[in-house]
């Protein structure tokens, strides 16, 4: 069982850098903004965790820097696309360029060095003694239970439970119907656009902090984007956005174990496993539950920029 | 009589307006590269003069320039080429590494006189950048999946594929080298100082795709259902097959460019050897408003900017600062974009 344990420890630690970021794409998406720039948010959060790091050894405060920067972006990237009203498409692409080229820069002093603090492991008495699941998940680092369990059950019952839900998902499925019932319509675009870039930056610190620990040119690796991709297969839900991030979590834990016991396979090859999966699930789903289109569609008016005064 | 302005939104952004928006943004990144690059203390204007003066100062300068050009513009190309039916094709990154490995492939493991083989390590390239392409291109027309996520995806994994092999099964045993193959035999002939054929036959293509999506049937029904599908639909209209050909093609330009860099300039197949040229594609189309004759010119201004940040290196600008700057061009060219939709209309009230 010790082989089992350590899958789900692997799993749930490698998950957690999609499962947040995938989050952040739920909140900016759900009100009817696609952000393609979660890889370039995850790069910037990632350097400035680690540079922050350097600078004092509280992860905490890394963390709080990453996320305070992709909130910054995530503004530019929100004044853009909702009040300039300009290409989400293009400003997402161009924010990924930026953010990755940006964090290579800056990264290259710190390559390679470990992270000097990282966040430690936290044993939850009692649950931690749980067999298989409760060394793998009680047995984790402060965020992922911020991830795992605090996070999606705040967001579902935002989304789903309040008054304000309801308003910001009308934001995104019907935004005229909105702006006639009286919601600002750009005012929560804006601010959701920023919370979700915050919380992909949030992922990037996760990363450089608590998964590999340390900065090294392309270590976000497209996770930005199988992130997007996750939204899309979760149907844009919180909860299952995380239960997908740690699906991936698990592909990427089959692949160590794989490389650890020597598997006949180039290690190559296991690291393709991610991207193919991805791939593979946001293509399958579509062919297979041809009825749960109406539960899994994206919001009505994703990725349309709102004008009220234009016929 | 009382009047006032008033902005007016404009269905479509009058084309000067729109180009005097590009030249603008790419102006404003660039002024704001170099008040950073003024703040962390290099004098911007004189590496500005060093880099002019090291590319066109010499031949050498001009062929290293144009070396640059040829993949931008096949990339640039094949994503002008896909937004014609209006699919974003960001896997051109992937398809240049397909084409690049099927060229080597053949190039490599193929014996034969090089008259023979050129033209095969063509046709693989090609055909290496459409299959890449196969499996995003029916997931978009059959089950309708964003083509956007899953041609980046196969990005990664055409780039793992080609480091595997380079540093593993296929490479150099002799040479100083692991992690390249051995060098390609076949080379695409020079056609002016080290500049191979690929240059000509690249703006030859280009000129071509407009030529056809101009003036042929096919090109007026593919316009048409990129720009509505559902009226080319209503006008019986196979917008499907449009979409599958129109997908494939931009695969092929795509991987075209990678045999051309196997071929023409690097002649050996390596990690990373597409340096970002499927990306920096997207720019020059967006900069081109995916018109294939404007792709020619903003693939040259590309590997301009390219090129400087390979010559200033030295200066220690690296080419991630260069995709940085790149990132805030395409960003001001969108918002810009979108500003050239207005008019100020006086009113009177």
């Amino acid at each position: 069982m010790d082989l089992l344990t350590g899958l789900f420890s692997t799993a749930f630690l490698a998950g957690g850098v999609l499962a947040l970021a995938a989050l952040g794409e739920v909140l900016a998406e759900r009100v009817g903004v696609v952000n393609l720039g979660a890889e370039g948010l995850m790069a910037m959060g990632a350097i400035t965790a680690i540079a922050t790091v350097t600078a004092t050894p509280y992860p905490m405060l890394g963390f709080l820097a990453a996320l305070a920067v992709g909130a910054l972006f995530g503004m530019v990237f929100a004044a853009a696309t909702v009040w300039l009203r300009a290409n989400q498409v293009l400003c997402g692409l161009a924010l990924t360029l930026m953010g990755t080229g940006l964090a290579s820069t800056i990264g290259r002093s710190y390559s390679g060095m470990p992270a000097r603090a990282v966040f430690e492991r936290i044993e939850i008495p009692l649950l931690s003694q749980l067999p298989i699941l409760g060394k793998a998940l009680f047995s984790q680092n402060i965020l992922v239970y911020l991830i795992y369990i605090i996070l999606p059950i705040a967001l579902h019952y935002l989304l789903f439970k309040t008054r304000h839900g309801l308003n910001l998902r009308a934001v995104g499925e019907n935004p005229a119907a909105a702006d006639a019932a009286g919601i600002p319509v750009n005012a929560i675009r804006f601010a959701y656009v920023t919370a979700g870039s915050a919380l992909a930056a949030g992922a990037g610190a996760y990363l450089t902090l608590a998964f590999v620990p340390s900065w090294s040119d392309g270590v976000v690796a497209g996770r930005g984007w199988i992130a997007v991709a996750l939204v899309i297969f979760a149907g844009y839900r919180p909860i299952p956005a995380v239960l997908s991030g740690l699906l991936f979590g698990l592909i990427t834990a089959l692949g160590f174990v794989g490389q650890a016991r020597g598997w006949p396979v180039a290690p190559a090859v296991l690291s393709m496993l991610p991207y193919l999966g991805t791939i593979a699930l946001i293509i399958v789903p579509v062919l297979a539950w041809q009825r749960m289109r109406r539960v899994m569609a994206a919001p009505a008016a994703l990725g349309e920029p709102y004008f009220r005064d234009v016929r | 009589m009382l009047s006032g302005l008033r902005l007016q939104r404009l269905p479509s952004a009058h084309p000067g307006i729109a180009l005097g928006a590009r030249v603008a943004a790419i102006f404003l990144a660039l002024l704001l590269a170099s008040i950073v690059l003024e703040i962390s203390g290099a004098a911007p204007l004189e590496l500005g003069i060093q880099v002019i003066s090291a590319t066109f100062g010499s031949t050498y300068g001009i062929e290293d320039l144009c070396l640059l050009l040829i993949p931008l513009l096949m990339t640039g190309l094949a994503v002008a080429v896909g937004q014609q039916i209006g699919a974003w094709n960001i896997g051109a990154e992937g398809q240049f590494y397909a084409g690049a490995f099927s060229a080597t492939a053949i190039g490599l493991f193929v014996p034969g006189p090089e008259i023979l083989i050129l033209p095969l390590m063509f046709i693989a390239g090609a055909v290496g950048g459409m299959i890449w392409i196969l499996v995003p291109t029916l997931a978009r027309a059959y089950a309708g999946v964003n083509e956007l996520i899953t041609t980046l995806l196969l990005n990664f994994v055409a780039a793992l594929m080609v480091y595997y092999v380079s540093t593993g099964p296929w490479r150099d045993r002799v040479g100083m080298s692991n992690s390249a193959t051995p060098r390609v035999k076949a080379e695409i002939p020079e056609f002016w100082g080290l500049v191979h054929w690929g240059l000509p036959l690249g703006v030859l293509m280009a000129i071509g795709f407009a030529l056809v999506l101009s003036y042929s049937k096919w090109g007026y029904e593919v316009r048409l259902s990129g720009s509505n599908p559902s009226a080319a639909k209503y006008a019986g209209i196979p917008v499907r097959r449009h979409i599958i050909t129109v997908m494939l093609l931009s695969g092929m330009v795509a991987g075209i460019a990678g045999m051309f860099e196997i071929a023409g300039t690097v002649h050996r197949l390596q990690g990373g050897i597409s340096n970002n040229f499927g990306y920096l594609g997207i720019m020059v189309a967006v900069l081109a408003r995916n018109s294939c004759v404007g792709v020619i010119f903003s693939a040259a201004l590309m590997a301009l900017i390219l090129n400087a940040g390979i010559i200033l290196q030295t200066q220690g600008l690296t080419t991630s600062a260069v995709l940085a700057i790149t990132g805030l061009i395409l960003f001001l060219t969108a918002i810009g974009d979108e500003l050239a939709h207005y008019r100020i209309t006086r009113i009177k009230i």
